[in-house]
């Protein structure tokens, strides 16, 4: 009986044991709630702003990595990794509508990242339709190609980047010259390196790059990035061209040499007929130029002389050879330059910056073996710089591009030459081999700057170029198109940089 | 039987019994009572907190996105229309109507500038330049201004944000956003220190435009311009309304952020 009776009492107690445990429990849990919301918002807060700035860099490292892979010199320069058409051919320029993307799917993305992230921008400044009337060509990223594809962190998280010229009506803006002309939707814009101008006279073609990045949790507008760079190369500053050939010598220095082959009618130094690479004519340049101070006529005309006395009178006693040497003034073409002289030293760091640039720098001694390896095609002009003396006699291949010895070049007519030809240093250029009928297009320069131990001179010294009698070749052309061709780029310059609101 | 009919009857409490469980009662819901109020007192001042955090990173990405776009477009898309580029990416104040720098920190030669400074910062860009809502195509560049203002000018410590257009001809920006109702509040309770600067700079090296940007008290005298400003390092200490309910002490939230101007300035 006792112990029916406790246990009466324990179920009544129970009941409100079970009602103050639950009040309890209910006010425990309450607290607890509202702490954890409260730290999930500040979580969310954090992630939120971690994830804006994740994917701002994102979008700056795709805007990065085309600007670098637009440089030649790049390892994984377009073009070495790109389809062969992704970039115009060297020395023509991005037409508006040349539409060029840089892919770069995640594990979970389409291969075509436009599929799910389309490019609406391009249509916003083109006008509508534009991107589906364009001639687009992709590329994967360096981040989806071996080696970097095989790594086990993800690549940066942007979608895509693409590459395209622009014009005044995409920039939605009149750039110089400020003469009230008709905005031209298919006219690129130039970078003449103060202003952008639509005149491509000394001036550089500008790119628009555009990123988009998309972060993981791509539902929210903070996660998802549009950055536009506008770019323009920086030509390398080389010595003016001014001439087919340039000879350097000063008053306070030395005189030029110059002696041209002897017995061969056809070796000529054209300065005429130039023409750009659409094969319109320009005017005509000088056919052999001094390059150099001098303070008096007679010191002048007398180096001017000697260069003129090494132009044969051949076959004897006939001048005919002599008008070989064509350019702006009467043949012989043989005038001082106009262009502001260079010290040596000023010279000097035109070597050092094209050493710099370089895409290729040999030992001194190098033969025409040496050049063979490095596939220097029309599509594929390469700066090469040798570091002493070159000698290619023999070597029979072509070269495209610039060339810079520092020491003696042993030049061969074996081979045509494409581009720039710098040989400043020692300054002196010879021959041993008699070679073919081949020629130098484009232009070339001799400068001596150093003497025979190898330091700088206190005024510019005289070149020298001195050929057998019997050497064969039909001389220098004076070509601006493979002039620009040459001309290295040693990086593309952001000109503008904004976020496009999204 | 009869015997446990009666102790059912005589079953209840004492006057004993029932004082204690009311007691024990009394206690435990007293004590369930402080702590929900404490933990109300926390959960209020934690959501003030937390909306100050709030508004100091939505503050803190507006200012790091306006510095990265901050010189959009550079001068070399100058145009007829001065208003439609921009100058340079960080307007100053003295002289900046008649192209005379200052220095951002003392030194010889410059008067320093009121701005850029520790607590103010005007930046000159086309934030929106596509904006459907303006007037113009394309819209004209905006003169930003950051500048924290303290008591009795406003009631509270509050960074204040405006933006006006950059006015044609002569314009000065430090007038042009100082004017009525220009600048509004944006994030309040702002409580750094004088020692505790919001906004310091990093600038560019002439003399070797190749190495890193240095900090502009560390520059040179004539790299420390606002023409050279590269880096602006965001520090925002920002207080929640309400103190701790234990300490007193007010609440801080302290955001610190980098934006880098990529805009070339000249």
């Amino acid at each position: 009986m006792s112990a029916g009776r406790s246990m009466r009492k324990r179920r009544k107690e129970n009941g409100i044991a079970l009602l103050i445990s639950i009040f309890v429990l209910l006010l425990i849990s309450v607290v607890a709630i509202a702490l954890v919301v409260s730290s999930g918002t500040e979580t969310a807060i954090a992630g939120n702003y971690r994830s804006a700035t994740g994917v701002y860099y994102a979008a700056l490292s795709g805007l990065e990595e085309a600007r670098g892979r637009l440089l030649s010199k790049n390892p994984n320069s377009f073009l070495k990794t790109a389809p062969a058409n992704f970039l115009p051919p060297p020395g023509t320029r991005w037409d508006i509508g040349y539409v060029r993307y840089v892919l770069n799917p995640g594990p979970a993305d389409l291969a075509d990242t436009r599929t799910t992230y389309p490019d609406v921008e391009y249509d916003n400044e083109f006008g509508p339709g534009k991107l589906g009337a364009a001639n687009v060509v992709t590329t994967p990223s360096v981040w989806n190609v071996a080696p970097l594809n095989a790594l086990p962190v993800p690549g940066p998280l942007y979608k895509w980047v693409r590459i395209n010229a622009v014009s005044e009506v995409s920039l939605q803006r009149q750039v110089a010259p400020f003469d009230g002309h008709t905005p031209d939707p298919a006219k690129p814009i130039y970078y003449d390196g103060i202003r952008l101008t639509i005149d491509p006279t000394g001036a550089q073609e500008v790119l628009e790059i555009t990123s988009l990045a998309v972060l993981p949790n791509g539902s929210q507008n903070s996660s998802q990035k549009l950055v536009q760079y506008l770019v323009a190369p920086v030509p390398i500053t080389l010595p003016p061209f001014q001439a087919a050939l340039t000879l350097s010598g000063s008053q306070n220095g030395t005189d030029p040499f110059f002696q041209a082959p002897t017995t061969n009618a056809v070796y000529a130094v054209k300065g005429d007929g130039d023409q750009d690479c659409n094969g319109n004519p320009l005017p005509s340049k000088v056919a052999v130029g001094l390059y150099g101070p001098y303070q008096g006529v007679g010191n002048l005309n007398n180096a001017l002389n000697a260069i003129k006395g090494g132009i044969p009178s051949f076959p004897p006693p006939s001048t005919a050879a002599k008008s070989n040497y064509t350019g702006q003034g009467a043949w012989p073409d043989v005038e001082q330059l106009t262009a502001p002289f260079q010290t040596p030293s000023q010279l000097d760091s035109f070597v050092q910056t094209i050493v710099q640039n370089a895409d290729v720098i040999l030992p001194s001694g190098s033969t025409g073996s040496a050049l063979t390896p490095l596939g220097m095609s029309p599509t594929n002009p390469l700066t090469v710089v040798v570091n002493g003396n070159l000698d290619i006699s023999n070597w029979s291949s072509d070269g495209y591009g610039l060339l810079l010895v520092t020491g003696t070049f042993t030049y061969d007519p074996d081979t045509n030459w494409y581009g720039i030809v710098l040989v400043i240093g020692q300054g002196v250029v010879n021959n041993s081999q008699n070679g073919q009928n081949k020629q130098i297009n484009g232009a070339m320069f001799v400068a001596k700057t150093r003497d025979a131990s190898g330091n700088l001179l206190p005024d510019l010294g005289g070149a020298s170029v001195s050929f057998l009698p019997a050497m064969q070749g039909n001389g220098m052309r004076y070509n601006s198109c493979w002039i620009q061709k040459a001309q290295p780029t040693s990086s593309y310059q952001i000109l503008s940089f904004h976020e496009i609101s999204q | 039987m009869t015997r446990a009919i009666s102790t059912i009857r005589q079953e209840g409490f004492t006057l004993i019994e029932l004082l204690v469980a009311l007691g024990i009662f009394l206690v435990i819901t007293g004590a369930a009572f402080t702590l929900l109020g404490s933990s109300q007192q926390h959960y209020q001042v934690e959501t003030q907190v937390l909306s100050s955090f709030q508004e100091a990173r939505l503050g803190m990405d507006q200012i790091v996105r306006d510095v990265n776009d901050a010189g959009y477009p550079p001068p070399s898309f100058a145009g007829t229309d001065p208003t439609l580029f921009a100058s340079t990416p960080f307007a100053w104040s003295p002289g900046y109507l008649t192209n005379s720098s200052c220095n951002i920190v003392a030194s010889s030669g410059k008067p320093v500038c009121t701005t850029p400074g520790n607590f103010d910062l005007i930046i000159e860009t086309n934030p929106n330049p596509q904006d459907p809502a303006c007037a113009l195509t394309p819209c004209p560049v905006q003169w930003i201004r950051y500048q924290l203002q303290v008591p009795p000018q406003v009631q509270v410590p509050t960074l204040m944000r405006g933006m006006v257009p950059k006015t044609p001809g002569p314009g000065d920006p430090d007038a042009a956003t100082t004017a009525a109702s220009v600048l509004v509040p944006f994030v309040q309770n702002v409580v750094n220190s004088p020692a505790q600067p919001i906004f310091s700079y990093t600038c560019d090296t002439t003399s070797a435009p190749q190495s890193p940007p240095l900090p502009c008290p560390n520059a040179a005298a004539a790299d420390n311009s606002p023409a050279n400003i590269r880096d602006v390092i965001v520090n925002l200490i920002v207080a929640a309304p309400l103190p701790d309910p234990k300490t007193g002490q007010p609440r801080l939230v302290q955001l610190t952020g980098r934006g880098r101007r990529i805009n070339p300035s000249q």
